[in-house]
């Protein structure tokens, strides 16, 4: 069969592998199994040492933002979900979040508490998928395993609560659609017992002391403090670097306030640093978990926030009372009018800094969105924290910013 | 002398009977099928949860590999924006014969809730797709249910085929064009 | 008549607006806040307007004094972190752009939103010099809306490919893309000459085209996978008003299997 030929040409052609001052261009990705998405970088090298690292991103834009400039709010939320699809119900939350502040509405009591339960088992989901990814890249394959092993039952509590395990659109805005089914609390602290087990007797056991594990991790992708706040690190990379900053504690929004936890903070600014802030975050996860479930108990029956001119009323004064379903028709078909403003809300998502910006016009769409994701930021350092390193320690680095690609995308 | 030449690569006429060959060739191929891990987005995530601890794809005879040069199955899991498209497409073109692509999810389907300019709407107009799967993103259940179904596909198709002739690109009937 | 589209904004609209709808504004409060006040102070030759919205500080000032504005913020009120910046459209209304820098004081927990307000066609001082943050949302600025940005090291496409046409986030760009953004892939990939045999993008979720015998079967018109389009008259069936009840059996063709 004769050879068509085709116009298939991409940029990597264009590049010129060889150079005059005997360094090596090479092409890491689109799609590359530890590129933890389409993460394209263009390394440099001089023999095994990275001299230039070029990190070229946008293979996942979807365009979400010029989405929401097309969408009602109530619309555009389960888009959210694919933003960090790792934990999703952080990006649904800080969507959620920002369109109540803008509408200065706030959520009932035992929607904070469901709401702030899954934000901690998101924050669990996600680290659970670091450390499996992460040490996949490194060459442990058995923690992958295992800790995939667990994330699965984080998944069925989820899917038990919201029906999806991946793109979970839990939380609305004003509340959450849905009560705890019955029996879930129960399992929660069972899988919180599991996690704290687990992360002690089979993450840290095979990692901690590990000799190939610290050989490849300690003093690899070292982030002074101040590097770290000049590119815009938040999160556990921030805090890796010695900056104890988390939005939780010094921005406190939902039940923070009221919650008793650490912040976990490293000075090691490496990468081995990171590893034992989010086996240490995990711990505080199921601290904060269960401090919740008494305050579950406590709580009104009440879901979503009571406000008519945004927020639709319950199912039943829907089907019963005819001012309410005049109210869900409009607000279903026209969708919601926030007042005129802007807003910028930063959560602290499993990532680092998650926040929307709003910009309102008073319109049922939104007049501009913007995402402002940390991985996106994080990426941006890959091209600082690269040079001087060696082309193995690549994925570890990469593994240890733990950046997603939808939400550096968008 | 050679009266009776048998042109092996064009025409299907092996030089015993197919039946067979076809059954041998196909049981082989159907039942180690190797996909390329060609994880784009979310979907990713679950191809990924499929291959491990409790769904755990190996006990199905397919292996994750991570060269295309390895791979019999393409499996598209995740948004196809247009800056990728052409790698998909070379990723496709280095994959060796034979080969089939199963598209996993809606994004790569028909573009699913991204009916943006960013996103390819479809993956089917730049590389041709076997198995639809559907979802938002599909559980690993599913994806496994889709793997058989190409089982199942590759049992039914000619061990001899010539992919060539399937690869049709085009969605309105009436206008037939074969893409290399 | 075509329905009149205004061409600056193609953006979705309200369908209805109901002519009394009065647009309220989210309020916006004095500086009283100890903090944000002295910040006020420091930077009062630079500041046109402040205010807190929402509990963040909000200072407008001169697109040409962002570069001194965020560097006194960063040097001397410790604003250490430029968590965000990008920009608005409003080519439409003024013909000017809104731009925003979100900072963020580590110290204090406070933010600060510095906002100005660029022409079309200028450009603004990159602040890549403070913050190395600043690199690759500056890109991004310029990649969405094609702000230039002088002094950047490196100012180039960052998410569309970089022989895109157009810059997406501009109001004036379809959400669908225009006619070079529908077409890319077939363009890069196989060239302009496949365009006619992979035909348009469907853009309609709900299209349905009884001809294609691939993707739709149709009741009473039963045709193989992928076989000839049947236009025959259609088999008499009987439907209540939901089910259907009779469905003449020995009359009708049974495929051994669709797929």
């Amino acid at each position: 069969m004769q050879q068509v030929p085709n116009k298939l040409t991409p940029f990597f052609e264009n590049l010129n592998f060889e150079r005059d001052d005997n360094t090596m261009v090479i092409n890491f990705g689109p799609q590359h199994p530890s590129a933890h998405g389409q993460l394209r970088l263009v390394l440099e090298l001089d023999g095994e040492q990275v001299v230039k690292a070029y990190p070229d991103i946008g293979y996942l834009h979807r365009g979400i933002e010029k989405m929401a400039e097309n969408m009602t709010y109530n619309e555009f939320l389960p888009t959210t979900d694919r933003l960090d699809y790792i934990a999703s119900t952080s990006n649904n939350y800080a969507y959620a979040l920002a369109v109540e502040k803008l509408l200065g509405i706030e959520a009932p009591r035992r929607a904070q508490v469901i709401r702030t339960m899954l934000l901690e088992l998101n924050r669990i989901i996600s680290h659970l998928f670091f450390i499996a990814t992460h040490a996949l890249d490194v060459g442990a394959m058995s923690v992958f395993l295992y800790a995939f092993r667990e994330r699965e039952y984080a998944m069925d509590l989820m899917e038990d609560y919201c029906g999806a395990r991946l793109t979970h659109s839990a939380v609305r805005i004003g509340g959450v659609p849905l009560d705890l089914p019955k029996g879930w609390i129960e399992n929660l602290a069972a899988f919180c017992d599991k996690v704290d087990h687990e992360v002690e007797h089979t993450y840290e056991a095979l990692l901690s002391q590990n000799r190939i594990w610290r050989m490849r991790l300690e003093d690899v992708g070292v982030i002074s403090a101040e590097d770290a706040l000049n590119w815009g690190c938040t999160g556990p990379m921030l805090r890796g670097s010695g900056v104890k900053y988390d939005i939780r504690k010094e921005e406190p929004y939902e039940l923070y306030s009221e919650l008793d936890f650490d912040i976990p903070v490293s000075d090691r600014c490496d990468s081995y640093g990171r590893y034992r802030l989010y086996m240490q975050e995990m711990r505080e996860s199921t601290k904060i978990l269960r401090q919740l479930m008494p305050m579950y108990a406590k709580s009104d029956s009440q879901l979503m926030a009571h406000a008519p001119q945004y927020i639709s009323a319950p199912k039943e004064q829907i089907m019963t009372q005819n001012y309410a379903l005049m109210q869900h028709f409009v607000l279903v078909t026209q969708g919601m009018r926030p007042p005129k403003g802007e807003v910028y809300v930063p959560t602290e998502s499993p990532k680092g800094e998650l926040g929307f910006y709003i910009k309102s016009e008073g319109e049922p769409y939104a007049y501009r969105l913007k995402c402002r994701a940390p991985s996106f930021f994080h990426t941006g350092l890959l091209q600082e924290i690269l040079v001087g390193t060696y082309i193995a320690d690549v994925v570890t680095i990469i593994g240890t910013t733990n950046i997603v690609f939808g939400e550096v995308d968008r | 002398m050679a009266q009776h030449q048998v042109n092996y690569a064009s025409t299907a006429g092996l030089p015993i009977a197919l039946t067979s060959v076809d059954k041998l060739v196909n049981w082989g191929r159907s039942n180690s099928l190797w996909p390329l891990t060609y994880g784009l987005a979310c979907c990713a995530i679950e191809m990924m949860a499929s291959g491990d601890s409790r769904y755990d794809f190996d006990r199905m005879g397919t292996i994750f590999r991570a060269s295309p040069r390895q791979a019999d199955v393409m499996i598209l899991a995740g948004t196809l924006s247009k800056k990728h498209s052409e790698f998909a497409r070379r990723l496709y073109d280095q994959m060796t014969e034979p080969k089939w692509v199963i598209s996993m999810g809606s994004c790569a389907n028909t573009g699913g809730m991204f009916n943006t300019y960013a996103t390819v709407q479809g993956v089917d107009r730049i590389i041709p797709v076997d198995i639809y799967l559907p979802g938002c993103a599909p559980r690993p259940e599913t994806l496994q249910y889709a793997m058989m179904m190409l089982q199942k596909k590759i049992r039914k198709e000619s061990a001899n085929m010539n992919k060539n002739t399937k690869q049709d690109l085009t969605h309105q009937t009436g206008k037939r064009a074969r893409l290399i | 008549m075509r329905k009149y589209v205004p061409k600056g904004n193609v953006q979705k609209k309200a369908y209805y607006t109901d002519r009394f709808h009065v647009v309220p504004r989210v309020p916006r409060n004095e500086v009283e806040d100890a903090h944000f006040a002295s910040v006020v102070s420091v930077l009062k030759a630079d500041i046109k307007e402040s205010y807190m919205e929402l509990g963040q500080l909000v200072i407008h000032i001169d697109n040409r004094s962002n570069f001194d504005v965020i560097k006194v913020l960063k040097e001397e009120c410790g604003y250490t972190q430029c968590s965000e910046q990008s920009a608005v459209d409003y080519l439409a209304q003024d013909n000017e752009f809104e731009l925003f820098w979100q900072m963020l004081n580590v110290n204090e927990a406070k933010r600060v939103r510095v906002v100005c307000r660029l022409p079309q066609g200028m450009a603004i001082d990159s602040i890549e010099s403070l913050f190395k943050s600043a690199n690759f949302a500056e890109r991004e600025m310029f990649d969405m809306f094609g702000i230039k940005v002088n002094n950047h090291p490196f100012l180039k496409r960052i998410l569309m490919p970089d022989d895109w046409e157009g810059h997406p986030l501009l109001k004036t760009y379809p959400l669908h893309g225009d006619e070079f953004a529908s077409w890319y892939e077939v363009d890069k990939i196989f060239g302009k000459a496949y365009r006619d045999i992979i035909g348009p993008e469907n853009r309609d979720p709900s299209k349905i085209d009884i001809e294609d015998t691939k993707r739709f079967s149709r009741v009473g018109y039963e045709v193989p996978f992928g076989g000839e389009y049947n236009s025959d008259t259609k088999e008499e069936i009987e439907y209540s008003d939901t089910f259907l009840v009779n469905y003449n059996k020995p009359k009708s063709k049974t495929l051994d299997e669709r797929r």
